[in-house]
């Protein structure tokens, strides 16, 4: 009967707070069965609070979560059987191989015992680390040991994958082929998954829709299409130098015909528009009308980045992501005193 | 029940791969107890007559080896459980509480490992107590002997692997150990009898888990029964902390795991 749910999570007002830092902040969603739903946001807004949550990690302080069905504070669990769960550090274990890595995850989820080691083989021929495979992990590259990690969250086949940050801390190329290993065992596998990224282009490539978070609070839920769609289909950069027409200057702009939505920071304007190529001269008659100085003006096609800018009003930044991990640790520490 | 020994050993089974594959610190672990034996058991060989006025009538390092043993098993297993830490800061924790397997069993299993850990440990002291020369009449005890150490190393990892689970930090964690660790030795009948120590001494031993293991080695070692303290009261006295042990660490352990780190 479980089998027939049409979705794997499902999330109702979920709200989780440390003392007074609401790091959850009522939400709310769905996600079918097999579909790859991303949770994007900036370092501590609330990613990892969600994921630990779902994964019976943290009891919610309201709101309720079910993972295919079942409450994941009161049916802990039948939960703990339904899911896997990669987390944001390689957790693999340094001084096993990568065999023995796999085998203790196969016992920690109970994978009967007749099965073990031909899930192993499988699962090690998908991620290709066949000939790795009596290597103590110390060897083994970063990509390799977030390949082990993975590959030990889908070891007993569960109906929802957790995946915090897959390629956080990866370079590019480790970054993508971890994508194409994603792609390839939800391919073989079909399971949910559930993956949280900063990442704009992770979230574009592998997800089949995202929710933005910022501060605790979902901002929108779509596909990424539909996204960018919304966006309108150009995105005019701005700079300009500050003077006393400023304000007149965006206020003349709003007025444009097929300008969306303006994000003003500081200097810089972004202006989301449906016909870029008329509106910029007409941008330039206002500028020169009100004696504004544009530095430099650009026209190009929207990305997740834009989409982002506009529900959030600023940009995710990786710069200052130490200074998010130490207020999302503080926030953990909160919760003891 | 049986979920939760194929658990405990899953467990188990991990924390001996580890110690397998970082056993550098083996030989070092071995160089304070050594150092023990060899350095105290000389410095106080002229206590000798002291310790005959009991009733032992071996030398006195032969009196102090099995101190020097239990000595071996309560460091041992009292910083055993420190890995809990690296655990939960790493994301083992994390895996292991998002798996089916109950937390009792990761305690369980964490306190076996520790426990057989630290038998191999006290038999590495115990063969080079014989290779020093220590006179042990009846060598087959060494298998009852290894059994209580692992018995009261299961007892004693509880406290490690509940410091642990508890503490949010390294600092806390050998600071609570230390605290303990030494005291508990100290006031024991280790290195001298309990019939020597001053009365009030004697009580506060009477209520230490530590002197009835010491009593039991001491017996199967030496065959000289001391303190009037029947074997049947002192394996009870073990066993009742071993069951006790294991009960409440595993209810801290539980308890805490299911805070944040």
């Amino acid at each position: 009967m479980r089998s027939n749910m049409l979705y794997s999570i499902e999330i109702k007002s979920l709200t989780k707070s440390f003392g007074d830092v609401t790091a959850v902040n009522n939400i709310s969603l769905s996600v079918k069965n097999g579909e790859i739903f991303g949770f994007l946001g900036p370092n501590g807004a609330g990613k990892s609070t969600t994921i630990m949550i779902l994964t019976t990690l943290l009891k919610p302080t309201s709101g309720q979560a079910l993972i295919s069905g079942f409450d994941v504070a009161t049916n802990a669990k039948q939960v703990r059987q339904n899911i896997g769960y990669v987390q944001q550090e390689t957790t693999v274990d340094e001084y096993l191989t990568g065999r023995e890595n796999l085998l203790l995850q196969a016992k920690l989820n109970h994978i009967p015992k007749n099965e073990i080691d031909k899930r192993i083989d499988e699962i090690l021929t998908l991620i290709e680390l066949t000939d790795k495979q009596d290597k103590t992990v110390v060897t083994y590259s970063g990509g390799m040991r977030k390949r082990l990690d993975i590959a030990g969250g889908l070891l007993h086949r569960p109906k929802v994958l957790f995946l915090d940050e897959p390629t956080v801390g990866l370079d590019i190329q480790t970054r993508r082929k971890i994508w194409q290993y994603i792609k390839k065992i939800h391919d073989e596998f079909k399971m949910t998954i559930f993956l949280t990224t900063h990442y704009m282009e992770e979230a574009d490539q592998l997800c089949d829709r995202i929710g933005i978070i910022d501060d605790g609070k979902i901002q929108v839920i779509d596909s990424p299409e539909n996204l960018k769609k919304a966006m309108g289909n150009e995105v005019i950069s701005i700079i300009f130098e500050e003077g006393e027409n400023r304000d007149s200057f965006l206020s003349e702009l709003e007025k444009i015909e097929f300008v969306n939505k303006i994000n003003k920071d500081e200097s810089k304007l972004t202006l989301f528009a449906s016909n870029g190529t008329e509106v910029i001269p007409k941008i330039f008659q206002i500028s020169s009308k009100l004696n504004i100085k544009i530095t430099s003006i650009s026209l190009t096609q929207p990305t997740l980045d834009d989409v982002f800018i506009s529900y959030t009003g600023h940009e995710i930044r990786d710069d200052d992501s130490m200074f998010n991990q130490k207020r999302e640790h503080a926030k953990m520490k909160r919760l003891r005193a | 029940m049986n979920t939760l020994m194929y658990d405990t050993y899953t467990i188990f089974w991990r924390e001996l791969k580890r110690y397998k594959k970082s056993r550098s610190g083996v030989l070092i672990r071995l160089i304070q107890p050594a150092i023990w034996i060899i350095v105290i058991g000389n410095t106080f060989s002229g206590t000798q007559p002291l310790i005959q006025s009991v009733g032992f009538q071996g030398e006195y390092i032969e009196f102090m080896t099995p101190g020097v043993i239990i000595l071996t098993a309560i460091f041992t297993s009292i910083f055993g459980g420190v890995n809990t830490l690296w655990d939960r800061r790493y994301g083992f924790m994390n895996k292991a509480l998002t798996s089916p397997i109950s937390r009792s069993a990761i305690a369980l299993g964490k306190m076996s490992a520790i426990s057989l850990i630290s038998a191999l440990q006290a038999s590495l002291i115990i063969g080079i107590a014989l290779a020093i020369g220590v006179n042990f009449p009846n060598p087959i005890m060494i298998i009852p002997i290894m059994g209580i150490v692992i018995l009261f190393s299961l007892g004693f990892s509880g406290i490690s692997v509940m410091v642990a689970a508890t503490a949010k930090s390294q600092e806390t964690f050998w600071g609570v150990i230390n605290f303990l660790g030494m005291p508990l030795f100290m006031i024991s009948p280790a290195l001298f009898p309990l019939e020597l120590l001053p009365d009030w001494l004697a009580m506060i031993a009477k209520l230490n888990p530590v002197t009835y293991t010491i009593l039991l080695v001491r017996e199967m070692m030496t065959g000289v029964s001391e303190g009037g303290i029947p074997i049947i009261i002192s394996l009870g006295v073990l066993f009742t902390f071993v069951l006790v042990m294991a009960g409440i660490a595993s209810y801290v352990f539980t308890r805490e795991v299911n805070r944040p780190f």
